[in-house]
């Protein structure tokens, strides 16, 4: 099938400002991206709005999604897809660990704008950011994305690990058969999960585990995986998956103390729900 | 880019950039000034207003987002010269001090009780958990929520004049 | 009494909900610019050269200034009660803290502004920076003032806040224990929802009008005054409407500037600091550093009290020394303490500047004093209300700098403390009361330290 031109070519710039590119489809979208390249992908647009506002963001391009489609969820069987513009709070009702997850992100009011694009995609400053990171790996999800090369589906976790100049499009993911999570609490609304984990039983009745808050970005914990038949041990082996860093919410130290009893915690959580 | 947006039910013509953020366009262009630019960074709930019934911060919100669609701010709550129960709740139980999160707090408080939100404290906290007061300490707030979900009803019959008189009473 | 516990109404109640309230950001005034700050991105550093001629020619920007263009660039806060000014309203040899002004711009928009404050080239040369207070006192610590690391100027040219009463070493001596505590408080920010903010309108006849979100109006007026070598009737000042101060708001943070940029560019000038700015360069409450050494008798009598106190001014003085003073005149707290030996330090770091919050150095040493009194009882192991109301402050007895006390309420707060948590005082206790001393409450120690409530 051929893929359609866009229509018309919809460019606004600000003072300064980037080249403003604002979609009508997602085919239109996906032709704007191109491959990418000094490209703001703004979604809900919670963390590039003010990043845009007063310069500590200058992308040559802002690719803008909200008239673009990309969002919803759909259900195929056993198999969930949730379009990368999908408002964070329409998540909320959907399986743990995902809806435990989403209940601690930010707000209600930021939840209803921030996408699930936009959390994949967050990139770690002083704080560990993009939540839905180890969610996502615990489920085993898929995401697919476009850029340079064309379409791309792949794992969370190998997307994570490249995902520069990428337009994510949606994710994937079959229903587990039963999720936990297990995080250390915020002391505020506003404060970033400091270190989560993410656990999931699936139909097979493989477990899988992620964490969030435990290296650059959400990692999958194998070596916890093969351990998970006895959880403190799971919580023990952890640590030699993960790469535990200071910012400004803890200290390396605190994680490697706290990750193992999250780890146990989940596993936990995950025999009582299954 | 030109493009309208309905303002506490009037349609308003703005001339922005589509990335401008709503409160920018607001405060600025069209003079709607309660919002308030608290930290412009979606962290303390000053500058929320109703986006199609729905609390959202305007500072994070690019106006092309918001193209057609209904802002609802503290200056269409109620008719002028007279004050929502909400209004009059935040009066009677001195929920506002200095005042500067005020504006925000109303209008996610509103949001929550037109969706049927209960006087229970810890659900108002829940939806509120966003908000920022640094002078009351939150407990006269969710008393003032708490008492508008109720339906409480305010003698606000000792208005400023009636402060006078009883200052006027202290000093003699 | 027919206003304590009436129910009085707010005066901008009905304001404060109708968004009737105008605060300074709401003041609109066509033709308005945009401030922002060239702030120094170094702790501690020499500035070689401020070139500010790429910013002055960018189309749309209005005006650019720097320490040239201020008549009195160093004006202290408090130089009328005696404390000299050491700080520059724009920077000119150094910068002290990470965030300090170099140079303001006025332009179209705030984005433009923000732009012109990065075509300002400023060349600096980094210099060693004092960050922990302890460290100041170093031989090989760096030199924050080239006077040194502390304050010089209390009375009679004194290096220290410095308090003694009572015969210390007898104190010491007479003691059963000596209970030692090191007590830090941390910096807070006040975070006020609205940030540091204020609008300057020239008028024709040439006076400035100047919306400001101050605490200290006159204060402030005097200040931007001071700095232009204005008389006062050429400023108006139009304040009294704040979001949220709790101290915060009497640095004239933002005035000064706002007036210099208004009188180069001739156009109204609004400067409106991000929540950024607020968190990383407005003034926070002083981090305090206090060490108490108390003398105390197996029966819960303190005799005497020795304490040094390291209060962080940060880069400059601003209010810290009669901060100082307020904690050396509370330092037993709300205690009797009759034998002190007291050292109070300003000690400059290169951090933010401090100020004012919500009892301004006085709770951290109530702080300090109440978490010693725990730990006294925990040595003695005696009840620590007990041992409070022992050494509660009564009437005739003196406080650190020899005023007697005419109506402390230690004893009746604490009663009343007792009641509501439910703790049932011993008998001696539940009677007492604030009265003179006497009897088994005026313990040998404690006479020579009584003074007359008459005298105050």
């Amino acid at each position: 099938m051929g893929r359609p031109a866009p229509t018309q070519k919809r460019v606004e710039s600000m003072s300064n400002g980037p080249e403003v590119l604002t979609p009508r489809s997602a085919t239109e979208a996906i032709e704007l991206f191109g491959d990418g390249g000094d490209t703001a992908i703004v979604g809900g647009g919670t963390i590039l709005v003010p990043e845009l506002r007063l310069g500590s963001a200058r992308p040559a391009r802002a690719l803008m999604l909200h008239r673009a489609g990309l969002a919803g969820v759909s259900k195929d069987g056993g198999r969930l897809t949730i379009g990368a513009m999908t408002p964070l709070n329409a998540l909320a009702s959907l399986a743990d660990p995902i809806a435990a997850c989403v209940s601690h992100i930010a707000d209600l009011e930021i939840r209803g704008q921030a996408t699930l694009g936009g959390n994949l995609c967050a990139r770690n400053t002083d704080a560990p950011r993009g939540d839905l990171q180890g969610v996502l790996i615990a489920l085993g999800a898929s995401v697919r994305s476009v850029g340079a090369g064309g379409e791309r589906t792949e794992p969370t976790e190998e997307f994570l690990a490249n995902r520069d100049d990428r337009l994510v499009l949606d994710v994937s993911f079959d229903l587990p058969s039963a999720g936990a999570y297990a995080y250390l609490d915020r002391a505020h609304t506003h404060e970033y999960t400091a270190l989560a984990v993410s656990a999931v039983r699936t139909s097979d009745g493989t477990i899988r585990l992620g964490a969030n808050g435990a290296g650059p970005h959400g990692l999958r914990l194998p070596s916890a995986e093969a351990a998970a038949a006895n959880h403190a041990a799971a919580g023990a082996a952890a640590l030699a998956d993960v790469a535990l860093f200071d910012d400004a919410i803890a200290s390396a130290w605190y994680r490697e103390k706290t990750l193992p009893v999250l780890v146990r915690r989940a596993l936990d959580q995950l025999e009582d729900a299954a | 880019m030109s493009l309208n947006i309905t303002v506490n039910g009037t349609s308003r013509t703005v001339n922005a950039e589509p990335l401008t953020p709503l409160l920018h366009v607001l405060r600025e262009e069209l003079d709607v000034l309660s919002p308030k630019a608290g930290c412009q960074n979606g962290g303390c709930g000053t500058c929320t207003v109703l986006v199609d019934g729905e609390p959202r911060r305007s500072c994070l919100i690019p106006i092309s987002a918001v193209e057609g669609a209904e802002i609802r701010t503290v200056e269409g709550l109620a008719p002028p010269g007279q004050l929502s129960t909400l209004q009059e709740a935040w009066i009677h139980h001195y929920a506002a001090q200095c005042g500067f999160c005020t504006s925000g707090f109303l209008m996610a408080a509103t949001a929550y009780l037109e969706n049927g939100g209960s006087d229970d404290h810890a659900e108002i906290a829940t939806a509120l958990g966003g908000h920022v007061c640094r002078c009351t300490g939150y407990v006269k707030i969710l008393d003032a929520i708490s008492a508008a979900a109720r339906g409480d009803s305010f003698d606000l019959t000792t208005t400023a004049a009636g402060l006078r008189t009883t200052i006027k009473g202290v000093d003699q | 009494m027919k206003a304590v516990g009436a129910r009085l109404p707010r005066y901008d109640a009905n304001e404060h909900v109708s968004a009737g309230t105008r605060y300074v950001d709401d003041v609109r005034i066509p033709g308005t610019l945009w401030a922002k700050a060239l702030r120094s991105p170094h702790d501690h550093a020499e500035i070689v050269s401020i070139d500010t001629s790429a910013a002055e020619a960018m189309e749309g920007v209005h005006a650019v200034v720097t320490y040239k263009d201020v008549h009195k660039n160093i004006h202290g806060h408090i130089e009328g009660l005696g404390v000299p000014g050491d700080e520059p309203l724009l920077a000119e040899t150094h910068v002290r803290y990470k965030g300090q002004p170099v140079a303001a711009v006025a332009a179209d928009n705030e984005e433009l502004a923000v732009r012109a404050t990065e075509a300002i080239k400023v060349t600096y040369k980094e210099l060693p920076s004092l960050l922990d207070v302890r460290k100041a006192f170093d031989g090989d610590a760096p030199q924050v003032h080239h006077w040194g690391n502390w304050y010089p100027h209390f009375e009679g040219e004194m290096d220290r806040r410095q308090i003694r009463k009572g015969d210390i070493d007898k104190a010491f001596e007479d003691a059963d224990v000596i209970v030692q505590g090191v007590y830090r408080p941390a910096a807070i920010e006040h975070i006020p929802m609205e940030t540091q903010v204020c609008q300057v309108v020239p008028e024709a006849g040439g006076r400035f009008v100047v919306y400001s979100a101050t605490q200290a109006m006159y204060f402030s007026m005097g200040v931007v005054a001071a700095h232009l070598n204005w008389p006062l009737n050429k400023l108006k000042f139009v304040g009294g409407t704040t979001g949220g101060g709790f101290g915060g708001k009497v640095d004239t943070a933002t005035e000064t500037i706002t007036t210099l940029l208004a009188i180069k560019s001739h156009r109204p000038v609004r400067w409106r600091w991000t929540r950024m700015e607020e968190f990383l360069c407005s003034s926070t409450r002083a981090p305090w550093h206090m060490e108490i050494a108390d003398a105390v008798t197996k029966d819960g009598w303190i005799l005497g009290r020795k304490m040094l106190t390291l209060h962080d001014a940060g880069a400059f003085a601003r209010f810290s020394p009669y901060g100082v003073t307020k904690h050396a005149f509370h330092h037993t707290g709300a205690y009797t303490i009759p034998n002190l030996e007291f050292n109070g330090f300003v000690v400059y770091t290169n951090r933010i500047p401090t100020t004012a919050m919500r009892g301004f150095g006085v709770t951290s040493v109530s702080f300090a004093t109440e978490t010693h009194i725990e730990r006294i009882a925990q040595t003695l192991g005696m009840d620590p209300i007990e041992l409070r109301m022992k050494n509660a402050t009564r009437l005739g007895d003196t406080s650190p700098n020899g005023i007697p006390y005419v109506d402390p309420s230690t004893v009746p707060v604490i009663q009343a403390i007792s009641n509501a948590a439910g703790f049932e005082l011993p008998a001696h206790y539940r009677t007492m009361t604030s009265a003179m001393r006497s009897g088994e409450d005026l313990p040998a120690h404690l006479v020579a330290q009584m003074g007359n409530p008459e005298d105050h």
